[in-house]
């Protein structure tokens, strides 16, 4: 039995040779692309921050006060919106959101300016079925 | 409106703080409204500004405490738990490392000790 087993590697060296045959890869384009790997998503042994902040942006610090100036009356009779000095780093999302959370009101369109004095004004055109005269009494500033 | 003291803010949890939190907050608003329609309840407003700081710095004192505890028998902490020092500090060699001699040391110095003598009068 060894014998034979002795014998039959010996007539497969003979004609194979003794190492491996690995076989070439064929590669039908002249252009090497990076080949895709494993990609592990991470596993932080530790969380870097020890406690994720409180938004920093929450609606008290986007609305800052509404203006009661006369321009800013005749916007809120007749175009229903109501005109707010604004945080100057907030954008309209974050002044709509801020709308609806203080007041509850829903807001149709918003446009903003930088006053020459460096404050942001928003004027705040609410929905077709709010009143901005009767916000305007809630919050108080009439 | 009675003086917000911070002796009595550590009391309350966390539910309850983050709720006075709001509150002050919404006041800090409507009083902001008060001052453009001529209210005029100027050092309320100073006061309630500064009740909000003591808010805030009592639930993240209470919070980064906890951690610390919770920290303490884990061999990985947060960076901001960690000693801040200086840069070089921190990369110093530990005490125990630095004072670590190799055997051949140690022998060196039992067998030969700094030795004192003294001139007899």
């Amino acid at each position: 039995m060894a014998a034979n087993n002795k014998a039959l590697t010996a007539k497969k060296a003979a004609l194979k040779g003794t190492q491996g045959k690995a076989q070439r890869k064929v590669r039908t384009t002249t252009t090497f692309h990076l080949p895709k790997t494993l990609r592990l998503a991470r596993v932080p042994k530790y969380s870097r921050k020890s406690i994720p902040h409180a938004p920093r942006m929450d609606q008290y610090r986007v609305i800052r006060q509404p203006l009661n100036t006369e321009t800013a009356m005749k916007k809120l009779e007749d175009d229903n919106t109501l005109v707010f000095l604004v945080d100057v780093k907030a954008n309209k999302r974050q002044i709509k959101d801020a709308v609806k959370k203080l007041y509850d009101v829903e807001a149709a369109k918003i446009n903003t300016l930088i006053r020459p004095d460096g404050q942001k004004k928003a004027y705040v055109r609410l929905t077709a079925d709010a009143d901005a005269l009767d916000v305007a009494n809630k919050i108080g500033f009439i | 409106m009675v003086a917000v003291k911070a002796h009595e803010l550590r009391n309350k949890n966390k539910a309850e703080l983050t709720k006075q939190l709001d509150d002050l907050k919404q006041e800090l608003a409507s009083l902001r409204v008060q001052k453009i329609t001529g209210g005029a309840r100027l050092q309320k407003i100073g006061a309630t500004r500064k009740a909000v700081a003591r808010v805030l710095t009592v639930i993240n004192q209470t919070q980064r405490e906890q951690l610390r505890l919770f920290y303490k028998s884990k061999k990985y902490t947060p960076l901001d738990l960690r000693t801040k020092k200086t840069r070089a500090i921190r990369r110093r060699l530990t005490k125990v490392e630095a004072s670590k001699k190799t055997v051949k040391e140690q022998k060196k110095l039992a067998h030969f000790p700094q030795r004192k003598f003294a001139v007899k009068a």
